[in-house]
């Protein structure tokens, strides 16, 4: 599989996904013009990508200061394909990054710890 | 010599901090949302967690008018009309948006409005979980669940207008205190 990086706008994050040890990091924020335009090619990318894990462990790092309620949208189904994929017993860890000052940003990982069943999703507190 | 003074001193009068009225972009959530962070939540006796709070409602606010605003001037581009008041009063923040909307429309958001107000904050989280997995619904631009978000931040239930501007035509306002 290919690379994935995407620079970080002042209303989108930064994204890179490193194929030789299959991270994927998404670090910003994330209030783009066209969400479901932005979110198409990393919605691609993990689709293919849970399909082709073997063994690996694919790990998704996610930190977001800010997002809006279109892009929370696009994260359920982002999740979703790796709730699927973990499902039928994919390795996949989900580190949700937050800073301590932020507290809707725990808050809106809780909740999407709380709607996921097979996936591990972790809420790593920023160092 | 005409003056903006009277008008600047109304508006401060009222508590409001930012006041736009015109055509909506993109462009102006980046921009005048920086504003609005740094003028909130930066400096002395900033407050970084409200001011975070009050941009994730102005990013809503400015998005629906982007969205469903039926005023547009055509002829110079397909820009949404609308205005959006940020503002404090009483201790509480506030950011009040409005915009022109179908007069047919009117009921519909009405009842999914007051629905809304009457929630509490635990049935609001449940319903916006509950959306954030449904489909898309038909002819909706966004993910259908701005209107949620605001109401589960606002620290008063939703409060918001219609007014009548002719028999196709009302002008929706809404308001949310933080």
């Amino acid at each position: 599989m290919e690379n994935l990086e995407i620079q970080a706008t002042k209303s989108s994050p930064e994204i890179n996904f490193n194929s030789d040890n299959y991270t994927l990091s998404m670090i910003g924020e994330s209030y783009p013009e066209n969400t479901s335009q932005f979110y198409e090619p990393v919605y691609q990318w993990l689709e293919s990508c849970t399909e082709s894990l073997g063994e690996e462990k694919l790990v998704f790092n996610i930190e977001l200061i800010y997002f809006n309620s279109s892009s929370s949208k696009v994260l359920m189904d982002l999740f979703d394909i790796l709730e699927d994929a973990s499902d039928d017993g994919k390795n996949i860890i989900v580190n949700w990054i937050y800073d301590e000052e932020n507290d809707s940003a725990l808050e809106y990982g809780e909740e999407f710890a709380e709607d996921m069943e097979a996936l591990t999703f972790n809420l790593v507190e920023k160092s | 010599m005409i003056s903006l003074y009277d008008y600047k001193q109304d508006l401060e009068q009222d508590g409001i901090i930012f006041s736009f009225s015109g055509p909506m972009s993109h462009e102006i959530i980046e921009g005048i949302g920086s504003a609005i962070r740094v003028k909130i939540g930066e400096g002395e006796g900033g407050d970084r967690k409200a001011a975070l709070k009050v941009f994730a409602i102005f990013v809503e606010q400015v998005e629906n008018v982007i969205n469903y605003s039926v005023e547009k001037d055509y002829a110079q581009s397909d820009m949404s009309f609308g205005i959006v008041v940020v503002g404090k009063k009483d201790g509480l923040f506030f950011i009040s948006g409005g915009n022109r909307i179908e007069a047919e429309k009117q009921n519909q958001l009405d009842e999914y409005l007051t629905k809304l107000a009457a929630m509490n904050k635990d049935e609001l989280k449940v319903y916006y979980k509950e959306r954030r997995r449904a489909e898309k619904t038909e002819g909706s631009k966004g993910a259908g669940i701005g209107f949620i978000e605001m109401a589960r931040k606002s620290s008063k239930p939703l409060e918001f207008s219609f007014r009548k501007i002719d028999e196709r035509h009302s002008f929706f306002t809404i308001k949310i205190s933080i």
